[in-house]
């Protein structure tokens, strides 16, 4: 082959895991071929309890039962932030929601470890519990937690820039409430561990579901008291993430004590219902919000009140309520911004991270608002976003650095392609175009554990067969990783894509990563990669002079092949530098680093690293609806979606990934809501919990806008969350659109939607009833 | 759910079978396409310790034309309702109605017979073991209090085969086969309003197939509200047969699913006889529909929510059979 090879960055090439999944040959925890026990987590009937007693003799007693642990097996605490390590791995003392693990049993098959289960007694006193916030933050609420007081877990304070001064100056203030559901993740996989414990050398390897190995691994030598270097964490295919495992999570620890305790190998698949039991999902959350603004449309002030009930125990619940303040910076210039947040404990499973963290809410409150004040200044709604526009480069008011800022353009693609300028206001009744926007971090610019190591670590190694192994702790959870990798190396050091495999998330042989979260793994591994790749090139370049008897920077390259700049003649295949390269000292391996600069870290307020990332995403979108007046069913017939991902390294991959944000947005304006009854969940089956179908998945067309950021992997930023948020408040924008109904509570549910539109004939015959009367 | 409890498959050839297999298992259950039963025997809900399995017995499987109607076996699925040529032709709302039952791989094993058979469904019975301990049982299952009306005495579980009521409108009647020989009673007659035990069925009774009578002129159809446009229980189903003559009603049925115990053919629709479809008959469906129904709170959707669709569906669906009479 001769002439320049088809550049690797910027090719629709299918995800290089797919065939694997598709074809049904994706080999996934639960699948793990192991002669293993059966292990079962003994789950709390109680929502809030001390816990007096675990009788378990009964239990060890029945043949088959290999092992039974308890919160007497670890007395240690773990939790992804080191700060608010407060989860027992079973519980020890006391209880604090309904589902949370007490014991677990290791059995040669399920009946048997069953029946154990039911041979467990707990004996409690049970204590007072808590459902909503309010309830737990009454002044005589039992604490959750001795040392919190209150039942908060944090509060936040916080102004940028004068806002009493700025509402005051302003044209129009208006103020509304907001009240949003708590949601799950719904990942298609249930969770499941799969822990191998040699007794003789007191060796650990669990494979698991999780989206952060590194994290896991860390909690594993935490709670088991045994040195990291023992334990050996895999991430192997995974069926879904989106944030349900940012964090280790219990059942993971319990599958190792288990292993531990039996001295053998333990499978630990939970169940649908304990899968939601283990949550970690979006809080139920409470928003107040006031915004000012000039009759042109100019912002002039916002202020956010915040309430979010966080569950039994802390996960991410710092940088969540942190995150809802931060994230009202860097998408629109608001000259003042004042933020009050708490997170409260309840009884009920812990809430953490969830795709587009921490700004959904809080995104739908502001775009509501934003397009009920438009309305009522008369503004159309594009125009009081561009009213708003930044000017970059800039840093936000809370000292984020904002480089690359394609909103702009964003506007402009789904304003024409929706045809809002000839459509809007004309469609049939019942039909509703709304529309938002969103941004979203490329990665969280400070990580969890300040180690002072490099953020991103990709090693790259080349031998006898010519081909390229790229070994990535990264975890490709779906969202394409490794297929990004591929592409980023290729591009670099010149190769096509079948001379490259990848490893990944396996800490035996590679490098630790932090995991995939906040939207990272692109930006940062990606970098890494690209210097990984850069240094093996370097090493090419020089092993091909050697052999032409030049100098690498005359060396150039045309497909796989080397030769001096302007000489005639065939030059070197890959394969013959390679050999040149290999002949100096044998297998090379190269590492690229990346670590994010202190500058770009954040504000130096307290909890300011929380939202501060190199780069942001920028969405817009328009949303169509139809709305049935007789059953308040809101079907979304079509959705325009820009997105501003830097460069899109893939853009197969990232209009999956749009469009898989725009879907994930819609089942949480829709429909998606986890309900208790006293802490026992309505919703813990596919069928409670509606996620949508195929049938209700509307056409999503996604315009890729690529704005480079000077710090992105060829100028790329995130792809896969900043679509989610906008598609909230754009949808119920295209349901007031339609009906003249503005729902600030979500999921706008039909029975939601009927209720408000009885609620406004309600209004219209008591003001028409004053109006006779007057 | 958990993985299945062990128990004995019995396949059934004939009618005897069965009765050998029920004396033989006193707590057995009757296995058609399983849709309904597994999940809840992987929730937990009863151990039997046979299965009997009834697809085998003859003529659950087949679709007979008779003189005046259709023979349809208990054992014919979902799927081949919505593909037979004769049911399309004569009874094409079976056919939308069977469309709308769970998603397109339960259609393929689910059947007739098991849908009109399904047990009633309520948030505090479709639960684990786990769930359901920790809320003490329920009255329908294991325990004492009915936690939808705590206060009554009886299970409110919801009725939500989405077949029974178009059958119902239809004037479906239904071969039950027992010791005694068989029988056929109207399909009305299978139902009772009790969530616990909400089938009128013998104990040693097997449900054989379905006879629906052709009335010529008849128009019906269903309709469904739920909150997926698949997978998803009727939160309110509402079939309606008519028919008219000189723009009157000679003939107005109405059923409803999802709202009660039972699958309800509602009362005192014979008032609307011989009156044009009109906006005050249209109110009078309204509040027949919404006085006979009685949601309770057996789902995440509220009760009110069901109510009113489901008289919003049937005003829906009476105006557009009545348009197209």
């Amino acid at each position: 082959m001769t002439g320049q090879r088809e550049p690797a960055v910027g090719r629709r090439l299918p995800l290089i895991d797919g065939i694997e999944k598709v074809s049904g040959r994706a080999i996934y925890t639960a699948d793990l071929p192991a002669h293993a026990l059966v292990g079962r987590i003994l789950r709390s009937p109680y929502s809030h309890a001390e816990l007096l007693g675990v009788e378990t003799d009964a239990a060890r007693a029945l043949p088959g039962v290999i092992a039974v642990i308890t919160g007497a097996d670890c007395d240690k605490t773990f939790g992804v932030l080191p700060i608010t390590m407060d989860e027992y791995p079973l519980a020890r003392e006391r209880l604090r929601y309904r589902g949370e693990p007490v014991a677990a049993v290791a059995a040669v098959d399920e009946e048997t470890a069953e029946r154990a289960l039911a041979l467990i007694q707990l004996k409690v006193r049970e204590l007072p519990a808590y459902y909503s916030a309010a309830a737990a933050r009454a002044p005589d609420a039992v604490r959750l937690h001795d040392k919190r007081a209150g039942n908060v877990l944090r509060e936040v304070h916080d102004e940028f820039g004068d806002t009493a001064a700025g509402f005051a100056c302003a044209d129009l203030v208006r103020e509304a409430r907001f009240r949003y559901a708590e949601v799950a993740h719904g990942q298609i996989e249930p969770h499941a561990a799969l822990a191998e414990y040699d007794a003789e050398r007191e060796r650990l390897t669990l494979h698991s579901v999780t989206q952060v190995p590194y994290y896991v691994h860390l909690m594993l030598a935490h709670c088991l008291d045994i040195e990291e270097s023992r334990i050996r964490v895999v991430k192997p295919f995974i069926g879904g993430g989106f944030g349900a495992r940012v964090e280790p999570l219990n059942f993971e620890i319990i599958a190792a004590l288990l292993a531990r305790a039996a001295r053998g190998t333990v499978r630990l698949n939970l169940s649908r219902e304990e899968t939601f039991l283990t949550h970690r999902g979006r809080p139920e959350t409470g928003i107040h919000l006031k915004l000012g603004m000039t009759r042109d449309g100019r912002l002039t002030a916002a202020a956010c009140d915040t309430v979010q009930r966080g569950g039994a125990y802390s996960s991410y619940g710092i940088v969540t309520i942190l995150y809802g303040g931060a994230l009202l910076h860097g998408i629109y210039d608001i000259p003042a911004v004042k933020y009050d947040g708490c997170r409260v404990f309840t009884n009920t499973p812990p809430c953490g991270a969830m795709r587009g963290h921490g700004s959904v809410d809080a995104r739908h409150a502001f775009e509501s608002l934003l397009d009920t004040m438009a309305a009522e200044l008369g503004l159309d709604p594009f125009a009081v976003r561009r009213a708003n526009l930044l000017t970059t480069p800039t840093k936000t008011a809370n000292g984020i650095v904002v480089n690359s800022y394609g909103l702009p353009e964003c506007l402009d693609r789904v304003q024409n392609a929706s045809g809002w300028r000839q459509r809007k206001g004309r469609l049939p009744p019942g039909r509703g175009l709304g529309m938002a926007c969103s941004h979203y971090v490329s990665g969280a610019a400070s990580p969890i554990h300040r180690t002072g190591e490099p953020h991103a670590v990709v090693e790259l190694r080349l031998d006898f067969d010519g081909g390229i192994t790229i070994l990535s702790g990264a975890a490709d959870i779906g969202q394409g990783s490794s297929t990004v990798l591929v592409q980023t190396v290729a591009e670099i050091v010149g190769v096509d894509l079948g001379r490259l495999r990848v490893i990944s998330a396996d800490s035996a042989v590679t490098p630790k990563d932090n995991g995939s979260y906040s939207s990272r793994v692109t930006f940062m591994v990606g970098n890494a990669a690209i210097d990984a790749a850069e240094k093996l090139r370097d090493l090419l370049l020089a092993a091909a002079a050697r052999r032409l008897a030049s100098r690498a920077d005359l060396i150039e390259r045309v497909g796989e092949r080397f030769r001096v700049s302007g000489a005639e003649g065939p030059g070197l295949t890959f394969r013959e530098v390679a050999a040149a390269a290999l002949a100096e000292g044998g297998s090379i391996t190269v590492k690229g680093t990346f670590t994010v600069p202190i500058e770009y870290q954040g504000g130096k307020h307290r909890g300011g690293a929380v939202g501060a990332t190199m780069a942001f995403s920028y969405a817009a979108q328009v949303v169509e609806v139809e709305i049935d007046p007789d059953t308040g069913m809101v079907r979304v017939e079509k959705v325009w979606v820009a997105h501003d991902c830097g460069r899109a390294i893939n853009p197969l991959a990232v209009e999956g990934q749009v469009q898989g944000s725009v879907w994930m947005g819609m089942a949480q304006a829709l429909g998606e809501e986890t309900r208790y009854e006293d802490g026992l969940p309505l919703h813990a089956s596919l069928l409670g919990y509606p996620i949508p179908t195929i049938v209700e998945s509307p056409p999503i067309e996604v315009h890729i806008v690529e704005c480079l950021d000077p710090n992105g992997p060829f100028g790329a930023k995130e792809a896969s969350e900043g679509s989610l948020a906008g598609f909230l408040p754009a949808v119920t924008n295209a349901v007031a659109d339609a009906i003249g109904l503005r729902m600030t509570e979500l999921p706008i549910t039909p029975d939601r939607i009927l209720e408000a539109l009885a609620r406004k004939r309600r209004e219209r015959r008591i003001a028409a009833a004053r109006e006779t009367v007057a | 759910m958990s993985e299945l409890p062990s128990f004995e498959l019995i396949r059934a050839a004939s009618v005897s079978d069965v009765a050998a297999a029920r004396r033989g298992h006193l707590d057995c259950r009757l296995l058609a396409g399983g849709t309904d039963l597994i999940a809840n025997l992987r929730r937990g809900i009863g151990g039997p310790t046979a299965l009997v399995d009834i697809t085998g017995l003859p003529g659950m499987r087949d679709i007979a034309a008779e003189p005046d109607g259709i023979r349809i076996g208990a054992g014919v699925t979902l799927a081949r309702l919505i593909e037979d040529p004769l049911i399309r032709c004569r009874f094409p709302a079976l056919a939308d109605a069977a469309a709308t039952v769970a998603g397109p791989a339960h259609r393929t094993s689910a059947t007739i017979g098991g849908n009109l058979c399904l047990d009633t469904r309520c948030v505090f019975y479709n639960e684990s073991e786990w769930w359901r301990k920790s809320n003490e049982f329920c009255l329908k299952h294991r325990g004492t209090v009915c936690h939808v009306a705590p206060t009554g005495n009886r299970c409110h579980a919801a009725y939500s085969g989405d077949i029974a009521p178009v059958l119902l409108v239809l004037g479906a009647s239904v071969e039950l086969a027992g010791d005694g020989g068989t029988r056929w009673i109207a399909l009305d007659e299978l139902f009772r309003e009790d969530g616990a035990a909400h089938l009128a069925l013998g104990a040693d009774e097997v449900l054989l197939s379905v006879r629906l009578p052709v009335e010529p002129g008849l128009l019906a159809g269903y309709e469904k509200a739920r909150f997926r446009g698949a997978i998803d229980f009727p939160l309110a189903g509402v079939a309606v047969s008519l028919r008219q003559a000189d723009g009157m009603l000679t003939v107005l049925r109405i059923a409803l699913t999802g709202t009660n115990s039972r699958p309800l053919l509602v009362s005192d629709c014979e008032a609307l006889i011989g009156r044009p479809l009109d906006a005050s008959a249209l109110r009078q469906i309204d509040r027949l529909v919404q006085k006979q129904a009685a949601p309770m709170r057996t789902t995440i959707i509220p009760a009110h929510y069901r109510r009113r669709v489901a008289s919003a569906l049937a005003c829906r669906l009476a105006a557009r059979l009545f348009a197209e009479a």
